[in-house]
């Protein structure tokens, strides 16, 4: 019998696929379970949701979680775009070290970014909040935003902005009117996956975690530490909704206001010129 | 005006270096109204960095560049009176193809009325009218090429400049892209500086040619005059294939050559007997065989290799003292036995003596 290729690629592709995705299939599943067990599926229910939602301290911690990733998303857009423009066309004796040391937090073990964050506030004095929770996150997705958005800046060239230069914009007039509108694909893109991030972060939360409300990803594994309930299925198949919607805006912003190009070939650095 | 100033671009020992780099060195050019004029020369010989300050990009290290008389040298690009169509055309991407278009003007604040028949006008002229509300990832490199050319255009500046605009499209294209832009240069009237690495495009479209070399240029003049008496080794070698052979002055009329041989050739006022020459002598000059006339010079060599290429046969010849001269036998009517040359055989080449240029 000869190799049959085709379908041995399919059956591979297959199991490959189920073990991605199974157990998180079995998650939402579950988290519509009308009874308690985690092991068999009795019939369809909204009892766990209605129990989170019920719940206020879990509520308040999802209404934390967001208010981070938002702020997280807004505040390391903005820093880490500027961070990119810079390192892409400043092109000073600096900017190939710089390059290199932008790439250090992505690969510093989380939990090191976190015990050194936590070092840092206790040495400074600075009561762990909210706040250090923000800073903490902020500081570990400029990384990403720079290097999405460098992507895309280095893939443009800066013939454009020479262009809009030599048609009498000034150097301000040229980042306004044609380097940001050419870029905010990849701006928002890279918005969008830091707010997915930050949303579901658990270690670096864990360190810079003080007496205010718990981030969801805190709050569901101090509650798990009492037994594990349905709700976090529930909370689980909620969370990743808003990651899947951070996603898929990522997809369809750039497309809605006319621009081919989506957010994932961005991201994926499938982008054209 | 009386005094009016006939050049449209002056520049003066002007002189650009990166760090230990120099990049353009010593440059003088004047370039009259109108004129369509071409910075020729391979990669790194500095035409584009000369093109570059012209647009304000790059400032000259030393040097005085006068735009319709006026020094432009520290005047940022947007205030400058030229533009440019870049290599990549640098269109935006976010704007359709009459917004690329608008752009210079509304940076001038042009009445709205004014902008869209100026707009629609450029358009005309590029032969894109119905492609206006396009978005420039809709179009062809073609019709890219000419949103660039239309974008720059619509501002009339004193001077265009064109940064290897060609470059990226395939051959067919370029030759019918050549032919075009020489027509608009003459329908608008305004002064192009092409930057070119293509020769036959220079020789093509420009009304003079400077060719750089090392970031001075080597030869000034019209295409024929570059072509038919480089004044240099580097632009006889650059321009066309050139056949280059080594020999001595021997008298006022005679080159000896390697191989022993004594040449006629038209030996220059400023060489003297005893002096190292090349002659340089275009393949297109060479009579092969049975075409030498009577009052033609000739030699003999072994060739060494033969490439046909369709409207003609290369025919590279061993001159025997490691020199070599290329011909080319045309294929007309005479040449349907063309096969009959073979690496390996004996071939007389000839040509007039007024056909080979002595270089110094």
């Amino acid at each position: 019998m000869a190799f049959d290729r085709p379908r041995f690629l399919r059956l591979y592709s297959f199991f490959v696929y189920a073990f991605l995705f199974l157990p998180i299939a079995v998650v939402v599943l579950f988290s519509f379970n009308s009874v308690k067990s985690l092991q068999s599926f009795q019939g369809f229910s909204l009892q766990w949701y209605e129990e989170f939602l019920n719940d206020s301290t879990l509520r308040e911690s999802l209404f934390v979680s967001l208010e981070i990733a938002v702020i997280t998303m807004i505040v390391s857009t903005i820093l880490g775009t500027a961070l990119a423009i810079g390192l892409v066309r400043a092109r000073t004796r600096w900017s190939p070290a710089a390059n290199v040391l932008m790439l250090i937090p992505l690969v510093t073990p989380e939990i090191v970014a976190g015990i050194s964050a936590l070092i840092i506030f206790s040495q400074l004095g600075v009561q762990l909040s909210f706040w250090t929770i923000v800073i903490a996150h902020i500081t570990f997705s400029i990384s990403y935003v720079t290097i999405v958005v460098r992507g895309r800046l280095a893939s443009m060239g800066d013939e454009i902005e020479q262009a809009a230069m030599d048609l009498g914009a000034t150097r301000f007039g040229a980042v306004r009117l044609v380097l940001f509108p050419e870029l905010w694909p990849a701006v928002v893109a890279a918005g969008l996956l830091v707010f997915a991030l930050s949303f579901d972060d658990f270690v670096i939360s864990f360190f810079t975690t003080g007496e205010d409300v718990q981030p969801l990803p805190v709050r569901i594994w101090s509650a798990i530490r009492f037994g594990v309930s349905p709700t976090i299925n529930a909370i689980g198949t909620l969370m990743m909704a808003v990651s899947i919607t951070a996603v898929i805006a990522a997809v369809l912003i750039p497309r809605m206001f006319g621009r081919k190009e989506s957010g994932i070939k961005v991201l994926t650095g499938q982008e054209g010129g | 005006m009386a005094t009016a100033v006939s050049d449209a671009i002056t520049i003066e020992g002007v002189t650009k270096r990166f760090g230990d780099f120099t990049a353009v060195d010593q440059v003088d050019l004047a370039i009259p109204r109108g004129e369509f004029f071409s910075l020729l020369g391979p990669s790194g010989c500095g035409k584009t960095t000369t093109l570059r300050m012209l647009a304000g990009f790059e400032i000259p290290t030393e040097g005085r560049i006068l735009l319709e008389g006026e020094p432009v040298e520290n005047v940022p690009p947007y205030e400058r009176n030229v533009n440019m169509v870049f290599q990549s055309y640098a269109l935006f991407g976010h704007l359709d193809v009459a917004g690329n278009v608008a752009f210079g003007l509304k940076r001038k604040k042009r009445p709205k009325d004014e902008i869209e028949q100026r707009v629609a006008d450029a358009l005309e002229l590029v032969g894109l009218a119905d492609r206006a509300s396009d978005r420039p990832n809709r179009l062809s490199g073609g019709q890219r090429q000419r949103v660039a050319l239309a974008r720059a255009l619509v501002n009339q500046p004193s001077v265009l400049l064109l940064d290897e605009p060609l470059g990226a499209l395939d051959l067919k294209l370029r030759r019918q892209m050549q032919v075009e832009l020489k027509q608009i240069q003459r329908e608008v009237g305004i002064t192009f500086v092409y930057v070119t690495h293509d020769q036959e495009e220079a020789l093509a479209m420009s009304d003079r040619i400077a060719v750089m070399s090392g970031g001075r240029i080597a030869q000034c003049g019209p295409p024929e005059e570059i072509y038919e008496h480089p004044t240099g080794e580097f632009v006889a070698g650059f321009i066309g294939i050139s056949n280059l052979v080594e020999g001595v002055v021997e008298d006022e009329t005679t080159v000896r050559i390697g191989t022993g041989e004594r040449l006629p050739a038209p030996i220059p006022a400023d060489c003297g007997q005893g002096d190292t020459v090349q002659i340089s002598i275009r393949p297109e000059k060479i009579a092969i065989d049975d075409e030498i006339e009577d009052d033609m010079v000739s030699l003999e060599g072994t060739i060494e290799g033969r490439v046909y290429l369709g409207v003609s046969t290369q025919i590279t010849v061993g001159l025997g003292n490691g020199s070599r001269l290329v011909a080319l036998e045309q294929a007309t009517y005479r040449a349907s036995a063309d096969d009959r040359w073979e690496p390996g055989m004996k071939i007389r080449l000839g040509w007039h003596p007024e056909n080979s240029i002595v270089l110094r």
